[in-house]
């Protein structure tokens, strides 16, 4: 539980990350509220892993400080690092062991686990992502998705105040992913803290209460999903075979609109719903469904990056 | 723990927390001995003194150097056969189990794992050194045990002591006999460890064992032609390769123990200088 944590679970301030002279991250500053679930949205090739393994000390910032859970990192991650489960880069285990004989190894490094606790915890890890039936045979043989399910099993041995899931739903199919939403669901019902980095704008806005988008290395957007959302300019989506009446009423009350395929789009900058709709029915337009536009994310999504490509 | 005050009472402040490390090692061993291809190698080396045992009772022709005193003095077979595995075969298993400790883990991704366990840089070099060496000694095993075997039941002892008759000569009784082998097989073990730390400290800098292996494997063929150079000859004291024949001292009465021990001291230079190299690498590695 987190309820005597005061401060952000994860703290970035100018996390920079050079290449030679390529610009992976730059500036970065990131701040994750305890409790709450991010998602770290990007094109591939935008930063998102090379920001995470920063957060995670895999790779020393070219500048910039990083705080996890209150605690410098890298000088303090050892004491840190056990209370974070971390998926980086597609699942990484050997081929010749079993499923379970590959967390039996993770499980040994984890400093939280007693020994006299480990098999316990394997097999509740393994039940957790639906692996019990496939856990002895070897991970040579497991498909894309049970390798990415063993993967989370080895995040979830131990019980964590942050979890970091780097395309968490890769290679899974539906049902896979279905249980991705529930087990991000369950960490975050426990008070645990997640950033999960995804290019699937669909997930990100299934499971995340945060949001942070990243493009060419730069944060180019952050905040609560709710408040990047209602960021954008409200509108009014108007569906009538009426369209060129409309169109001309509403430009002669002086109020912005666009045709669309079946109505109008109705900005909101400076009227509200009811006069609008009061407006159009007055000019003799058959409204047939008025509804407030909200941008989906994946909209949000397309603009912020294509604005930042030109 | 400053900056961790504020979270002092509902939640657990950290504390400096570390896997036991016994049970860190106990897995690493598990791993490195359970893999099929450590298997395979030594169950290969294992051949190598019964194949020249059952060449010296088939051709009872023997090809000369240490070979000719195997017949009918079975106990310098083990001996002879870790002197032949030497130069290449035991470096070989060796450095196969290094390039696969911290190259090969970060190809798989592993090495990300234990690294955000946590378990801390020196700590993994540590445990990877000490994986490296337990194979080196079960190779090293593997051609000894073999050999004794092979030897006492293919060729039998020596003559009326049941032991050892030596290079000078002189016979020695089979307490003796097995205590050089021993000797033999712990000299051996300490020339594997250094080439183990050497490539240890090249698995720590790529992510390709094949590198490991080619570098090392290559380097020590390097070596091999560097000591045949007679004008090269200032260059032999700090070749790892020089002291290799020192083995055979141990078949001599009584046991000259300068030319085993300079050769171990030449072989602990490299195994320093191997994990410093590995410890400065993995230390800022990015996994």
């Amino acid at each position: 539980m987190t309820a005597g944590q005061v401060g952000p679970a994860i703290r970035a301030r100018g996390l920079r990350k050079m290449f030679g002279t390529t610009v992976a991250v730059s500036g970065v500053d990131l701040e994750v509220p305890a409790g709450a679930v991010l998602g770290v949205l990007g094109p591939n090739g935008s930063g998102k892993t090379t920001m995470i393994r920063m957060l995670l000390a895999l790779s020393r910032p070219t500048a910039g400080t990083v705080e996890l859970l209150g605690a410098p990192v890298p000088a303090a991650a050892g004491e840190v690092l056990p209370h974070v489960g971390a998926l980086v880069e597609g699942p990484g285990f050997h081929p010749f062991l079993s499923g379970r004989e590959n967390l039996r190894r993770c499980a040994a490094a984890e400093p939280l686990l007693p020994s006299r606790t480990i098999p316990d915890a394997i097999e509740r890890a393994l039940h957790r992502v639906g692996l019990a039936d496939a856990a002895a045979r070897r991970y040579r043989a497991y498909s894309l998705g049970m390798k990415q399910r063993l993967g989370l099993a080895a995040v979830l041995l131990v019980p964590r105040r942050l979890v970091v899931l780097d395309e968490p739903a890769n290679g899974l199919d539906p049902a896979g992913t279905r249980e991705v939403r529930r087990i991000i669901a369950e960490l975050h019902a426990d008070g645990t803290t997640v950033l999960m980095s995804s290019h699937l704008l669909t997930e990100v806005e299934a499971t995340c209460t945060h949001v942070a988008v990243l493009d060419h290395g730069s944060l180019i957007a952050s905040g609560p999903l709710a408040a990047l959302l209602d960021g954008e300019a409200p509108a009014l989506d108007v569906r009538t075979p009426d369209s060129a009446v409309a169109m001309q009423a509403l430009r002669a009350a002086g109020i912005g609109a666009v045709a669309c395929p079946d109505g109008v789009r109705v900005e909101l900058a400076g009227t509200d719903p009811p006069t609008v709709v009061t407006l159009l029915v007055g000019a003799g337009v058959a409204v047939h469904e008025a509804r407030r536009w909200r941008t989906g994310l994946d909209e949000l999504f397309a603009q912020l990056t294509e604005g930042n490509g030109q | 723990m400053t900056a961790f005050g504020r979270e002092a009472g509902s939640t657990p402040a950290f504390g400096p927390v570390r896997a036991p490390l016994g049970r860190l090692l106990r897995s690493e061993l598990r791993w490195v001995l359970h893999r099929p291809r450590t298997q395979v190698a030594l169950g290969l080396l294992a051949l190598v003194p019964v194949l020249i045992g059952i060449g010296i009772v088939v051709t009872d022709s023997p090809a000369g150097g240490l070979l000719t005193q195997i017949a009918g003095n079975g106990l310098v077979l083990p001996i002879a056969a870790l002197s032949i595995s030497l130069p290449l075969l035991l470096p070989l298993a060796v450095t196969m189990a290094a390039a696969d400790a911290l190259a090969g883990e970060s190809a798989h991704g592993t090495l990300r794992g234990l690294l955000l366990a946590p378990v801390s840089r020196t700590r993994l070099v540590l445990i990877k050194a000490v994986g490296v060496l337990a194979v080196a000694v079960a190779a090293v095993a593997a051609v000894a045990v073999l050999g004794i075997v092979t030897g006492l039941v293919l060729l039998g002892p020596s003559g009326s002591t049941h032991g050892l008759l030596t290079l000078s000569g002189t016979e020695v009784g089979p307490g003796s006999a097995l205590a050089r082998v021993s000797l033999a097989a712990v000299w051996t073990v300490g020339q594997l460890a250094a080439v183990g730390a050497m490539a240890l400290a090249v698995s720590s800098a790529t992510e390709h064992p094949l590198v490991v292996l080619a570098v090392v494997l290559g380097g020590l063929i390097v070596f091999g032609v560097l000591s045949a150079i007679p004008a090269l000859d200032w260059l032999q004291p700090v070749l790892l390769t020089t002291g290799a024949f020192a083995i055979a001292d141990v078949l001599r009465d009584p046991l000259p123990l300068d030319g085993l021990a300079s050769s171990s001291v030449r072989a602990g230079c490299y195994l320093l200088i191997g994990l410093g190299l590995t410890l400065a690498r993995t230390a800022t590695r990015e996994a």
